[in-house]
C-alpha cells in the first residue's frame, strides 16, 4: 500500500490529490504507471511527459525496479514550472 | 554580534503571502560580504498574444524545500565564498506583476553571488517540483519549463 500523489494537470485528470494504492513491492517504473492508469485512465494522455517522485527522489517512467515499502510516497510528476 | 554566529546558512521558504524584496535580501547581509546578488521572477500580464489574468502555483512542498537544499549544497561546492543563500518562492494565486521567485545570495565580491543567483534560479526551473498556471480570458494552461530535466527524454 503506497500513498499517490497527484499533482497540477495529473491532479485534474485523476480527479484527486492524493490515494492510497495496493501494488507489489517489487515493481518496474512503467509498471507501476500501468497500474495507475488502470485506476484513472484519463491519465494516459500524459504519460510521454510525466515521471515519478518515489520517497522523494525522480525516477523516470521505465525499467527501473522499484523496491517499495507500505506507506511510501509515489508523486507523478508532470513538466515543471517553478520560477 | 558574535563571529561565531554569522555562519553561512540557507534561508528556504515557500509561502503563499506577497515576497518582499527587502525581507529576502536583509537575511542574507553579512558583514564580511561585500555583495548581495538578486533575482526576481515577476509574473507578466502576456503569453503569445493572450493576455494573462493571474497565475497559479502549487508545489510537493517537501520534496521542493529537499531539491532547493540540494541546489545550495551544489553552490556552496561550486562557489565556496558564498555566505548566505536565501530561495523563496510564492505559492497559490500571484497577481500579475508581483514576484514569485525571489533569490538573494552574499559573497565576499561580486562574481561569486552573481553566478550563484543565476545557477539557482537555472537550476530551480529544472529540478523543483512546483508548477505553474497560467489563466487567460478564456481558458489557462499548465506551463512546462524549457529547462525541464526530463524533458524531450521520454518521447
Amino acid at each position: 500500500q503506497v500513498t499517490v500523489l497527484y499533482f497540477a494537470r495529473s491532479a485534474e485528470l485523476a480527479g484527486l490529490r492524493s490515494e492510497s494504492v495496493s501494488v507489489p513491492q517489487r515493481i518496474t517504473s512503467v509498471q507501476l504507471w500501468e497500474e495507475i492508469v488502470k485506476i484513472h485512465p484519463r491519465l494516459a494522455v500524459i504519460q510521454d511527459q510525466v515521471v515519478f517522485a518515489v520517497r522523494q527522489e525522480y525516477v523516470l517512467l521505465g525499467d527501473q525496479l522499484l523496491v517499495l515499502q507500505t506507506g511510501d510516497e509515489v508523486a507523478i510528476i508532470p513538466p515543471i514550472s517553478g520560477g | 554580534m558574535d563571529e561565531s554566529e554569522d555562519v553561512p546558512k540557507d534561508f528556504i521558504k515557500l509561502k503563499s503571502e506577497n515576497l518582499s524584496v527587502h525581507e529576502v535580501s536583509e537575511l542574507v547581509i553579512s558583514p564580511n560580504c561585500g555583495a548581495v546578488s538578486l533575482f526576481i521572477g515577476t509574473t507578466r500580464n502576456n503569453f503569445e498574444g493572450k493576455k494573462v489574468i493571474r497565475l497559479e502555483y502549487e508545489a510537493y512542498t517537501s520534496m521542493a524545500e529537499m531539491e532547493i537544499k540540494k541546489i545550495c549544497r551544489e553552490v556552496r561546492q561550486k562557489w565556496p565564498s558564498v555566505k548566505h543563500i536565501a530561495v523563496y518562492h510564492r505559492l497559490g494565486v500571484v497577481p500579475i506583476t508581483e514576484a514569485s521567485v525571489i533569490i538573494a545570495v552574499s559573497s565576499p565580491h561580486r562574481a561569486e553571488s552573481l553566478e550563484a543567483v543565476m545557477y539557482c534560479i537555472n537550476t530551480l526551473k529544472a529540478f523543483v517540483p512546483i508548477w505553474k498556471k497560467e489563466i487567460y480570458e478564456d481558458e489557462y494552461s499548465w506551463k512546462e519549463n524549457k529547462e525541464c530535466f526530463w524533458a524531450n527524454s521520454e518521447k
